[in-house]
C-alpha cells in the first residue's frame, strides 16, 4: 500500500484504534488518514449543492499530465501492487482529453435531464398536409440515426480514458444520456401524427461514419462536437421557424439545450489543448481543413442540411410551408440562410477554441468568407 | 405528384459554385414501409413512452438485424448505405430484453441530482474511525460504478442500433453509474477523509476482461457485482450512519435494481431463444465466483463495513456479525436472480459462495 504525510493530530488516535483492532484479529492497515481529513466542504442548496467541481483537494486535486493508472482506480486513490492492469487505456495524456470546465457541464447536464415522455405536448400536434407530415418524419428519421452516432462514439471514448481525467469522462457519459433522448424523441415525432419511418441516410459517410473513423480523440472531438453537433445544434436553433406546432417547439428547444453543451465540450476541449500543447495546432488545423471541406460542399456528415439528400429537401418543405415550386424555392432560400449561420457559427467556435488565426492567414477554406457574407 | 415536381427541375449554381438542381429531388417522400402510423400517449400519466412506438409494422422485432449501420429500425432501408464497421452484435438474443424500453422510460422519470438530493449538511459527526471507513467504502463502491461506466459504455459500439430500446436503456444505466461514482466520490470527499485504498480489482478483470460476449457481461457486472454492490446499499440505507448515508444509498437502489431487471430480463430471453446457452453461463460463472470471492477474502472491505455497522472499531465483532448476515443475502439475491433468469444455480454453486450463503465463511482474520 502507498503511503503519504498525515496529519499529526490523527496518528496517535489511529494507532490506538488499529491496535485495538488487532487485538481481535482485525488487519486494519487501511485505517489511516490521508492529509485532507478533517476539512469540511461547504454545500449549501444556494450554491447548487455540492457540485462535482467544488469536491477535490490535496492529492485528490492533482490531475497528472500523464496518467500512469492501468488498474481502473479513483483518482488520488492509494495503490495496491497486485491489482490487475485492466484498463489499458489509449488516452492518459491530459491534454488529449481534457477541458477546465467539464465537472461544470456535467453538473448542468444533470440538472437539465427532461423527458421526450412527458415534456413534450404531444396533445398539440394536429394533423398536417401530407407533404408536412413526411418532411417531419424524414427529417426526424435522419435525426433518430445520426443521434446514434453521437452516443456510441463518445461511449467508445469513456472506456478507452483513464479514470485519472474522470470529469471529461462523466461529461461524456452525460452526452450518451442526452442522445439517448434526441434519438427517442426524433422517433416519437416520427410516430405521434400520423405518419411513420421513412428513408435512412444514403450512405454512412453522410451519417458521420468519419467521426467512428477518429483514431485520436481530439480528432473525433472536432468531427462530432465543432462540426456534426455544431451543425446540428444551428439547425435546433431555427426550430421555431420549422415547426408547426408547440410539441415540435419544445422538441428543437430542448434538444438544443443539450447540444449546446456537446459543442461547448469540444469547443473549450480544443482551446484547452491549443493552449497547453500547441505543437499539435498545425496537425488540429488539418482536422478543420477536412471539416470545412465538407462545410461548404454541404457534404459534412451528420449535417440535415447538406445538399442532394432527403433531409436537405425535407428541411426546405418545412421552412417554406409545402413542397409545391414555390414553397420550395422559398424554402431552399430559408435553407441557405440556415447553411449560413451554421458557417458563422462555426467561424466563432473555432476562434473560441483560439485556431481563429486560420480566419486571417488564408488558411480557411474561402468559401466560408462567401457564405458569412452574402 | 413527387414526378411532376422532379421533371420542373433545372439546373442552377449555389455559392460555391457547384451545380444543383432548381428543386430538390423529392423521390424519398415515397419511401416508407409503413405510413399512417400514431402512436397513443400513455392514458393514465406516463405520456408518450418508447414501447408505444411499437406499433403496426414498426411492431416487429427481428431475431437478426441483417445490417451493420445505424438504420433505425423499420425506416426505409438505403442499398448502398454500407457499413459502419462496429455493430457486430446483430442477434436479438445476444442483448434483448422485453422490459428494456419501459427501464429506460423508468430511468428518465425518476430524475435525480446528488449535488441537490442529499442532505450533506448531515454527513458529519462521526468518530474518525467510522468515518474513515465510510471514505473506504466509498472509495470501492465508486470504483465499481466507474468501471460500470467504461464496461458500458464500450459495449454501445457493438451492440445493433435495431435494437435501440436495449441501447436507449444502457445509456441511462452508464448514466446512473456515473452518479454512483461521483455520488460515493462526494461522499469521500465531504469531511476530507478522501479516496483510499483502491479495490482489490478480482472482479473488475473478470467484468472487463470478459472474451464471450455482453451476456456473460451481463451475468459478472448485473448478477453478480451488482447483488453484492445492492445488498451494502439496502444495508447502508438500513444501518447508514448519516442521514446523507442512507438517503444516497436509498436513492441508488432503484438505479440498481433496474440495471438488474435488465440482466434478468436479458438472460431469459437469451435462455429462451438458445436453450444450449446455461452450459457456457454455469462455466462463466463458476469463474466470475471464484473472482468475487478472492476480493471478498481480502479483508479491506468486510472491515470497512463491519466498522460502520459496529459504530467503531470497537464495535467491529458486532458489526462482522451484520456483514455476515450481508454477505448471506448477497449470496441470496444473486441465486434468486439466477433463478429468474432459467439459470439455477442452486446446485452448482462454487465453494466459496456455498460458504457465505451458510454464513460460515466468516471474513478471514489474520494471525494477530
Amino acid at each position: 500500500m502507498a503511503t503519504e504525510a498525515r496529519p499529526e493530530k490523527y496518528i496517535t488516535t489511529f494507532q490506538q484504534l488499529m491496535e485495538e483492532g488487532r487485538k481481535n484479529g482485525y488487519r486494519l492497515d487501511w485505517l489511516l488518514p490521508r492529509e485532507t481529513f478533517g476539512a469540511r466542504l461547504d454545500s449549501t442548496p444556494e450554491a447548487g449543492g455540492l457540485l462535482l467541481q467544488d469536491i477535490d483537494r490535496g492529492p485528490f486535486a492533482e490531475i497528472p499530465d500523464w496518467s500512469d493508472n492501468m488498474t481502473g482506480r479513483p483518482r488520488g486513490s492509494l495503490t495496491r501492487a497486485n491489482a490487475a492492469r485492466v484498463g489499458n487505456y489509449s488516452v492518459r495524456t491530459k491534454a488529449d482529453i481534457w477541458l477546465k470546465n467539464a465537472s461544470q457541464l456535467y453538473e448542468e447536464a444533470v440538472q437539465r435531464q427532461w423527458s421526450s415522455a412527458v415534456d413534450v405536448p404531444w396533445e398539440t400536434m394536429e394533423e398536417l398536409p401530407d407533404d408536412i407530415e413526411r418532411a417531419e418524419c424524414q427529417l426526424a428519421t435522419f435525426l433518430t440515426e445520426v443521434e446514434f452516432v453521437a452516443g456510441d462514439v463518445p461511449g467508445k471514448w469513456i472506456s478507452e480514458t483513464t479514470p485519472d481525467y474522470y470529469e471529461p469522462r462523466m461529461f461524456l457519459i452525460s452526452q450518451i444520456m442526452d442522445e439517448a433522448r434526441h434519438m427517442d424523441v426524433f422517433r416519437k415525432r416520427a410516430f405521434a401524427n400520423g405518419g411513420g419511418l421513412m428513408s435512412q441516410t444514403t450512405n454512412v459517410a453522410l451519417s458521420g461514419g468519419a467521426i467512428d473513423s477518429a483514431r485520436d480523440f481530439t480528432e473525433m472531438s472536432a468531427r462530432l462536437h465543432i462540426s456534426g453537433e455544431g451543425l446540428v445544434l444551428s439547425i435546433f436553433r431555427m426550430g421555431e421557424r420549422m415547426s408547426y406546432n408547440e410539441a415540435e417547439k419544445a422538441i428543437y428547444r430542448l434538444a438544443a439545450s443539450d447540444e449546446s453543451r456537446h459543442v461547448a465540450f469540444g469547443v473549450m476541449h480544443l482551446q484547452y489543448l491549443s493552449q497547453t500543447d500547441p505543437k499539435r495546432k498545425e496537425e488540429i488545423h488539418s482536422y478543420l481543413d477536412e471539416i470545412e471541406m465538407g462545410l461548404v460542399a454541404g457534404t459534412g456528415g451528420q449535417n440535415p442540411a447538406q445538399r442532394g439528400t432527403p433531409s436537405n429537401a425535407a428541411l426546405a418543405i418545412l421552412l417554406g410551408g409545402g413542397s409545391d415550386p414555390a414553397s420550395m424555392m422559398e424554402g431552399e432560400q430559408i435553407a441557405l440562410a440556415v447553411r449560413q449561420r451554421q458557417v458563422k457559427e462555426y467561424v466563432q467556435r473555432v476562434k473560441v477554441a483560439g485556431l481563429g488565426e486560420r480566419f486571417e492567414n488564408g488558411r480557411a477554406n474561402a468559401t466560408l468568407a462567401a457564405y458569412v457574407s452574402a | 405528384m413527387v414526378q411532376q415536381q422532379n421533371q420542373q427541375a433545372s439546373v442552377r449554381r449555389d455559392l460555391d459554385g457547384n451545380l444543383v438542381p432548381e428543386l430538390p429531388d423529392l423521390s424519398w417522400m415515397d419511401k416508407t414501409l409503413g405510413w399512417g402510423i400514431k402512436a397513443r400517449v400513455e392514458p393514465f400519466g406516463g405520456g408518450m413512452t418508447v414501447d408505444a412506438l411499437n406499433v403496426g409494422v414498426y411492431a416487429e422485432v427481428p431475431d437478426h438485424i441483417p445490417f451493420r449501420n445505424r438504420l433505425p429500425r423499420g425506416a426505409y432501408p438505403a442499398p448502398g448505405a454500407g457499413s459502419i464497421g462496429g455493430y457486430y452484435l446483430q442477434d436479438k438474443h445476444e442483448q434483448w430484453a422485453d422490459c428494456a424500453g419501459l427501464l429506460y422510460e423508468e430511468a428518465i422519470s425518476r430524475r435525480w441530482s446528488t449535488a441537490t438530493d442529499i442532505p450533506w449538511d448531515t454527513a458529519c459527526g462521526l468518530p474518525d474511525d467510522v468515518e474513515l471507513a465510510i471514505c473506504q467504502l466509498a472509495t470501492e463502491l465508486s470504483q465499481h460504478a466507474s468501471v460500470e461506466t467504461e464496461v458500458i459504455s464500450g459495449w454501445l459500439q457493438n451492440l445493433s442500433p435495431g435494437y435501440h430500446e436495449v441501447k436507449l436503456f444502457l445509456s441511462t444505466a452508464t448514466y446512473d453509474s456515473a452518479r454512483m461514482f461521483e455520488g460515493y466520490r462526494k461522499r469521500a470527499m465531504i469531511n476530507g477523509g478522501g479516496m483510499m485504498l483502491e479495490s482489490p480489482g478480482g472482479m473488475n478483470r473478470a467484468i472487463m476482461e470478459t472474451y464471450a460476449g455482453w451476456s456473460q457481461t451481463v451475468l459478472g457486472m448485473w448478477f453478480i457485482r451488482n447483488a453484492l454492490d445492492t445488498t451494502i446499499l439496502r444495508y447502508l440505507a438500513a444501518y447508514g450512519p448519516t442521514e446523507a448515508d442512507r438517503t444516497l444509498a436509498a436513492r441508488l437502489i432503484p438505479d440498481r435494481m433496474r440495471a438488474a431487471a435488465y440482466a434478468t430480463d436479458h438472460i431469459r430471453f437469451a435462455i429462451s431463444k438458445k436453450p444450449e446457452l446455461p452450459i457456457g453461463f454455469q462455466v462463466w460463472l463458476n469463474g466470475v465466483e471464484f473472482a468475487q470471492a478472492r476480493d471478498l477474502r481480502d479483508p479491506v472491505l468486510t472491515e470497512s463495513l463491519a466498522i460502520i455497522f459496529g459504530r467503531g472499531v470497537a464495535g467491529m465483532d458486532a458489526g462482522m456479525q451484520i456483514v455476515r448476515r450481508l454477505l448471506q443475502d448477497f449470496v441470496k439475491t444473486y441465486l434468486s436472480r439466477c433463478k429468474q433468469a432459467n439459470l439455477d444455480r442452486s446446485k452448482s454453486l462454487t465453494g466459496p459462495f456455498q460458504m457465505l450463503l451458510a454464513g460460515a465463511a466468516a471474513p478471514p482474520r489474520p494471525q494477530a
